[in-house]
């Protein structure tokens, strides 16, 4: 009992975020409820992000109902590779990643041959929403497969990994690396086993990384290090991050980006529940991160002014950057 | 922000209060009982008057019966007599019943009943008395033994109690001379009473004597006699024979005064047995009971006023938000997964059906056994209302199949499933499912069990039948309840889970 308390007092005194003050004091406080649609649904929040003229994943195609997935091939067109997706799908779930296909067959990218029927119930899946939050009716998106940077090819095993920025307000807070493992099955999901790595604000540099609730600074597959790797582009997610308060105006939400080898960053999706493990990827506490850019927020708006998304990364990295790993 | 925390404060405050006030009103001022099994005992006693009538004079039998304005209700009074007119009159605090008849002969017998409890009298009467009262008058050897007794008594006492127990003390040292020539060689209560009463009528203590009756059951019972002095506040009542002093609860003043318990106009041979047994009884029910003799009316406005069947759905009913807080609890404070909020607590109330043990294990199989359905018919690519409906099937058919088996088998249980558990358990299959498919095997089976921990911990709190009772009679302890809930809405807290689940960050501080 007293173990408990002493965690207690401990984690409180790093700042260690917990669940329920994430509901209490950001996600509910921040995230109006009728915005969420915009997160939730990845075809809106594509939309929003062309318009707003962030970059995304080129769309190639939707499918709405179970008449249009004949449109499957005039939508495919060409290519040779693509990645078929719920609007509304969590956790990565119902993604099907093809990485070439031959003949009338597919391959995905983990290797399995596939054929085209299999595409189409797995759209049908899609569709009766099978893994849509709720279990309503989905859309089926099929976009542009992201082809990893060379830099993530020793730490990373299969799959995108891909980066998430905590962003409070338009002030990034946190971000990390996700890489996924052999155990993740190919998926940058942290509770699917994906590694999470910290990464610092101002440098782009990563830190050690967590797995499976454990800190740990090699990748369990490929025994690289995970830490001090120099991530190309930085400012650039840094200010896609940042942009994404205006695109979507929740307040409090992750956002998930990839590098594309040609394309640079991208914005994958993004989530306003965002998970409490960046934290251990980090060795570091959400709440006095947020406390800071909450008090910036509070001596702005005592002075009448407004930051754009380059100036509230500045802010950002003069405050939480150039941690050293301790 | 601020206003909105004030806000929630001040309903939160507001919501409790009023659960408290309303609970305690009904527990303070309405003495309804705390639990169920706070029983009364319930006495039932019978008076048997018998006598010999003598066939020429009109008949009238005059016998005290207890006047029940102090500590006892009486939930029922009969007198049983054949040809006997009844009337009952009060007079100086007694009550006298009084049976007449113009012509009667040989042996009579008539019975007085009544049956009684304690409680439900929250009007304390004021109890009036004089303290102050005139000497009896006494002459020749009396006066100086009683004179030579009382100088002593004054010396060794300080204040009318301590002068009373005094008294009854110097009477019952009966190698006294000056007590030996007040008893005269009689040495019964009776007379010591007597004497007792003398003795504080010279110092002008106001004395009386009280008749009671041993609320103890099955044993026969004669007229105690009791003394009593009024010391401007209250009684005091005094065992004539010991000094001691303070009547027990078990006795029950049937009379005060000097008069006999009875007295037969037109017969000899009076003669009466008091016998007595006691029942219990629902606090609840008694209350009911009482209805007509005291009041009674707030159960009218209560959940009791509902007709018995709404009163068994309500029990239910009610339980319901304990249930949910369970779930609260294990979910917010604790971290526990669960499959959804309230399928632990539809499954909870499914447990009343089928009973905790048996619910487990036919919840384990069933939906094991729809899992296991569930995933064939993933490989069949069939769409999802299809495929429930057919999971919804296989679950009726399998629940006909575990009855019937069951059935055969001669346990009765297997029958319990009803209409209800067969719905949430289509409901689980499959929610379960879709965990299993999106975040894996292992997650699914924490949830599950996790489902049936809460579950189990909830049934079992919504059957302790204290609570059940509590909150069904203070029904304003919801309130309470929504209080609570209200407060947990903005607790921001670590998860007990939580603490384990950053552990890494400590071991990283110690090292």
């Amino acid at each position: 009992m007293f173990g408990l308390i002493k965690t207690w007092k401990a984690l409180e005194a790093r700042g260690i975020m917990g669940i329920n003050r994430r509901n209490a004091d950001y996600v509910l406080k921040y995230n109006k409820r009728h915005l969420y649609p915009i997160v939730d649904d990845k075809i809106i929040t594509k939309e929003r992000a062309l318009a707003a003229g962030i970059h995304v994943p080129e769309m190639y195609g939707v499918i709405e109902t179970e008449k249009e997935i004949e449109k499957l091939d005039q939508i495919i067109g060409g290519r040779s590779d693509f990645v078929i997706k719920p609007a509304q799908g969590a956790g990565g779930d119902g993604i099907l990643v093809i990485a070439d296909r031959f003949e009338d067959r597919y391959r995905t990218v983990s290797g399995k041959i596939i054929s085209h029927e299999e595409i189409e119930h797995q759209i049908s899946s899609i569709l009766t929403g099978l893994y849509s939050l709720g279990g309503h009716r989905d859309r089926a998106l099929i976009e542009y497969r992201v082809t990893p940077d060379q830099i993530f090819k020793s730490i990373s095993y299969e799959g995108v990994p891909d980066i998430r920025i905590i962003v409070l307000m338009g002030y990034p807070v946190m971000a990390m690396l996700r890489l996924p493992t052999r155990q993740s099955g190919g998926k940058a999901n942290l509770h699917q086993g994906a590694i999470g790595v910290g990464v610092d604000l101002a440098t782009g540099v990563t830190l050690r990384g967590t797995w499976l609730n454990n800190i740990i600074s090699k990748h369990p597959d490929t025994t690289n290090a995970v830490d001090g790797v120099q991530l190309p582009n930085w400012d650039g997610f840094m200010k896609l991050a940042a942009g994404c308060y205006e695109l979507c105006g929740l307040g409090y939400i992750g956002v998930d980006m990839v590098l594309d080898q040609e394309k640079g960053p991208l914005i994958l999706e993004l989530n306003a529940r965002p998970g409490l493990n960046i934290q251990i990827a980090n060795d570091c506490g959400l709440t006095q991160r947020t406390h800071a850019i909450e008090a910036h927020i509070e001596a702005l708006a005592k002075d009448g002014v407004t930051e754009d998304a380059e100036q509230r990364v500045r802010v950002s990295q003069g405050l939480f950057g150039h941690v050293h790993p301790r | 922000m601020r206003s909105l925390t004030l806000h929630l404060k001040v309903l939160i405050t507001v919501l409790v209060l009023l659960g408290v006030a309303v609970t305690a009103y009904q527990i303070f001022f309405l003495g309804i009982p705390v639990t169920e099994d706070e029983t009364d005992d319930l006495w039932n006693i019978d008076a048997k008057v018998e006598f010999v009538a003598s066939t020429k004079d009109p008949i009238k039998v005059q016998m005290f019966v207890p006047p029940l304005n102090r500590d006892y209700v009486s939930l029922n009074e009969s007198f049983i007599s054949n040809n006997y007119g009844v009337s009952v009159n009060r007079a100086d605090g007694n009550r006298k019943v009084t049976w007449s008849a113009r012509r009667a002969s040989g042996n009579q017998t008539l019975y007085y009943r009544l049956v009684l409890t304690k409680r439900y009298t929250n009007d304390k009467n004021t109890i009036k008395g004089s303290t102050f009262r005139d000497s009896l008058a006494v002459e020749g050897p009396e006066k100086v033994a009683a004179e030579a007794l009382m100088a002593p008594i004054r010396q060794h006492s300080a204040d009318v109690e301590t002068f009373v127990s005094e008294t009854i003390k110097r009477v019952n040292n009966l190698n006294d001379d000056n007590v030996k020539l007040l008893l005269a060689g009689d040495t019964s209560s009776m007379k010591k009473a007597q004497v007792i009463d003398l003795l504080l009528s010279i110092a002008h203590v106001p004395m009386e004597k009280v008749h009671t009756i041993r609320l103890v059951a099955d044993t026969p019972q004669t007229p105690e006699l009791w003394l009593r002095s009024f010391n401007g506040n209250d009684w005091l009542y005094f065992n004539p024979d010991t000094g001691e002093q303070g009547l027990p609860n078990d006795r029950l003043l049937w009379w005060t005064g000097d008069d006999n318990l009875i007295t037969v106009d037109g017969g000899k041979k009076a003669n009466v047995t008091f016998s007595m047994n006691n029942s219990e009884m629902n606090a609840i029910r008694l209350a009911k009971l009482t209805d007509e003799n005291t009041d009674a009316d707030f159960l009218e406005y209560s959940l009791y006023g509902l007709p018995l069947q709404t009163q068994q759905t309500f029990m239910i009913m009610v339980m319901i938000p304990i249930g949910v807080l369970v779930i609260l609890v294990l979910r917010n404070l604790i971290g526990l997964q669960t499959l959804g909020t309230f399928t632990p607590v539809l499954i909870a109330l499914a447990f009343r059906e089928t009973q905790l043990g048996f619910g487990i294990v036919l919840f384990t199989v069933i939906t094991a056994l729809g899992l296991s359905l569930r995933s064939y018919l993933e490989h069949l690519k069939l769409q999802m209302l299809p495929r429930l409906s057919v999971v919804l099937t296989f679950v009726v058919v399998l629940i006909a199949a575990i009855s019937l088996f069951s059935h055969k088998l001669g346990l009765e249980r297997g029958l319990s499933v009803a209409l209800f558990p067969m719905v949430i358990l289509t409901m689980t299959i499959e929610r379960l499912s879709i965990t299993w498919e999106e975040r894996g095997g292992g997650h699914a089976m924490k949830v599950a069990i996790g489902t049936l921990f809460a579950a189990s911990v909830a049934h079992l709190l919504m059957m302790v039948p204290e609570l059940v009772y509590f909150v069904f009679t203070f029904p304003a302890v919801l309130l309470i309840l929504v209080g609570f809930m209200l407060a947990m809405g903005r607790y921001r807290g670590y998860r007990l889970t939580e603490l384990v689940r950053f552990k890494a960050f400590l071991k990283k501080a110690d090292a």
